[in-house]
């Protein structure tokens, strides 16, 4: 191993800590909360089981503006709401808070989209079989779409990697942060790149990951 | 079984179904026939409120099904079965698990279900395929689960929308002779939307002709039997050799 990497082990392994932290948390929110908005998004538009115009009209504008925030206005912005939940605005956990928010909007739209690509048709089998909007939701639309679904996921996860190194200005640490103020700021460039590799890595794993299970998952 | 009445349906100002009245016997197999767009579709997604009428009343099994609650609609609903043109199955399922979905709906005895979904597809003459994917079946044995899947919670009424419209005319009259033993050996009351005369003239009792959103008549016919459509490749060879004849003159 480099002298580099082992001159700053410690602080390189906390850093890829925070970052599974901050990203752990951004899956968790977008898998519990994300999944959910999306779906409701999807089942009030126009024609479908529930059409809602208010509540799909207020859910697709706040997705909308979150994902226009360039994001780290979006952390400054949410700073005093991050205080309010967390008591801090700074720090691995306080980071938490931006980017849940952000990942809730992201794989939300993933999430709609997916489920815009289920033939009517099905739809139609679910109504006349009379389900319930529970049972269209989890016996039908999610199997169809469990492939999309896994594959959205997966370009959300690096998306939300991406974010994470942003975590940085308010104290949040990770990769990126340690990239930038040991490689950048202290013109250690081979330490840099060798973060830049590390994320790399870790992207192309995730991407393999998704794919290959997207694929044993679609019979379609 | 099925009544209709003054039944109308609009689509953004279009009418397309004009207060129509029509009544089903239980034990028919009734056919709907009718150029395309004459609402034949329509109005058999009307039978199980898929498309909600703007006015009238719709009737199924003694039950008004328009002055239900959505729940008791829904209960309502698992004893009418529907296969439609494209089979919408769940192509992520297999064969057996599309059969048990309609069952877990329908809040079969769990212990029973195996037993019935196995029933079901022999029926349709498919039980070796039980763990296939939509995907691996061609487009006659996917209507065949579809059937499958429809008979499977015991339905009174079984709604088909073009059930062999996109299929080859041998395989066609496959289909047809499973839809004929559903409404004989099961006493099933049938409702085929088609637009090929030769689908409806072979297994129906009664026809009723849609033009223009309304009913144009409502005969009883003498069903005359898949095997006039059980098209051989010698039919072929034959209409062949008509428009061979028909170039030459
Ligand atoms: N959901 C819908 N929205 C708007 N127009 C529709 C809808 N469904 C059917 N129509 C229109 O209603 C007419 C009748 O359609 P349909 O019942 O499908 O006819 P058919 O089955 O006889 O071909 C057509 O003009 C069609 O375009
Ligand atoms: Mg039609």
């Amino acid at each position: 191993m480099p002298d580099i990497l082992v001159q700053y082990e410690a602080e390189i392994w906390l850093s890829i800590g925070e970052t599974f932290i901050m990203v752990g948390a951004s899956i968790g929110a977008a898998i519990l909360l994300g999944l959910p908005v999306g779906t409701l998004l999807f089942l009030c538009r126009k024609g479908e089981v529930i059409e809602n115009r208010l509540v799909f009209t207020v859910l697709n504008l706040l997705v909308n503006i979150i994902r226009s925030f360039p994001f780290l206005l979006l952390v400054v912005f949410l700073i005093p709401f991050t205080r309010l939940i967390i008591g801090t605005a700074i720090g691995t956990t306080a980071a938490i808070v931006p980017l849940s928010i952000i990942a809730i909007a992201h794989y939300s739209r993933l999430v709609e989209q997916s489920l815009l690509d289920v033939p009517k048709g099905v739809m139609e089998a679910a109504i006349s079989m009379g389900a319930s909007v529970k049972e269209i939701v989890f016996k039908f639309l999610y199997v169809e779409t469990r492939s999309g679904l896994v594959l959205g996921l997966t370009t959300s996860i690096i998306s939300f990697i991406s974010y994470s190194t942003i975590m940085g200005v308010v104290g949040g640490g990770g990769i990126g942060d340690f990239a930038i103020r040991y490689g950048y700021q202290q013109f250690k460039t081979d330490l840099m790149i060798y973060m830049i590799i590390i994320m790399i890595i870790l992207v192309q794993l995730i991407q393999f990951t998704g794919t290959t299970i997207a694929r044993i998952i679609d019979k379609r | 079984m099925i009544k209709l009445v003054n039944v109308s349906k609009s689509f953004s100002q279009f009418k397309v179904i004009k207060s129509v009245s029509l009544t089903i016997d239980k034990g028919e197999v009734h056919g709907i026939i009718g150029a395309s767009g004459a609402g034949k579709s329509t109005l058999l997604r009307l039978v199980n409120l898929l498309e909600l009428p703007d006015q009238g009343e719709v009737e199924v099994n003694g039950q008004k099904l328009t002055n239900l609650s959505s729940k008791e609609l829904r209960r309502a609903r698992k004893s009418i079965g529907m296969i439609f043109q494209h089979f919408n199955l769940l192509a992520n399922k297999t064969v057996y698990e599309n059969v048990a979905v309609s069952l877990e709906l329908a809040n079969y005895p769990k212990k029973e279900r195996r037993d019935r979904i196995i029933e079901c597809l022999q029926f349709v003459g498919l039980k070796d395929l039980i763990k296939q994917y939509p995907a691996q079946l061609s487009g006659g044995q996917k209507q065949r689960v579809a059937i499958a899947r429809a008979l499977a919670n015991n339905p009174q009424v079984l709604l088909c929308d073009e059930p062999t419209s996109s299929l080859d005319p041998n395989i066609s009259a496959e289909i047809l002779g499973v839809l004929e033993n559903i409404n004989k050996v099961l006493g099933v009351t049938i409702v085929i939307v088609s637009h090929e005369m030769e689908v409806i003239k072979s297994i129906c009792n009664r026809v009723t002709v849609m033009a223009n959103g309304e009913i144009y008549d409502t005969v009883s016919t003498e069903p005359i039997g898949i095997h006039h459509i059980d098209k051989s490749p010698s039919y072929f060879v034959e209409q062949l050799a008509k428009a061979g004849e028909m170039d030459d003159a």
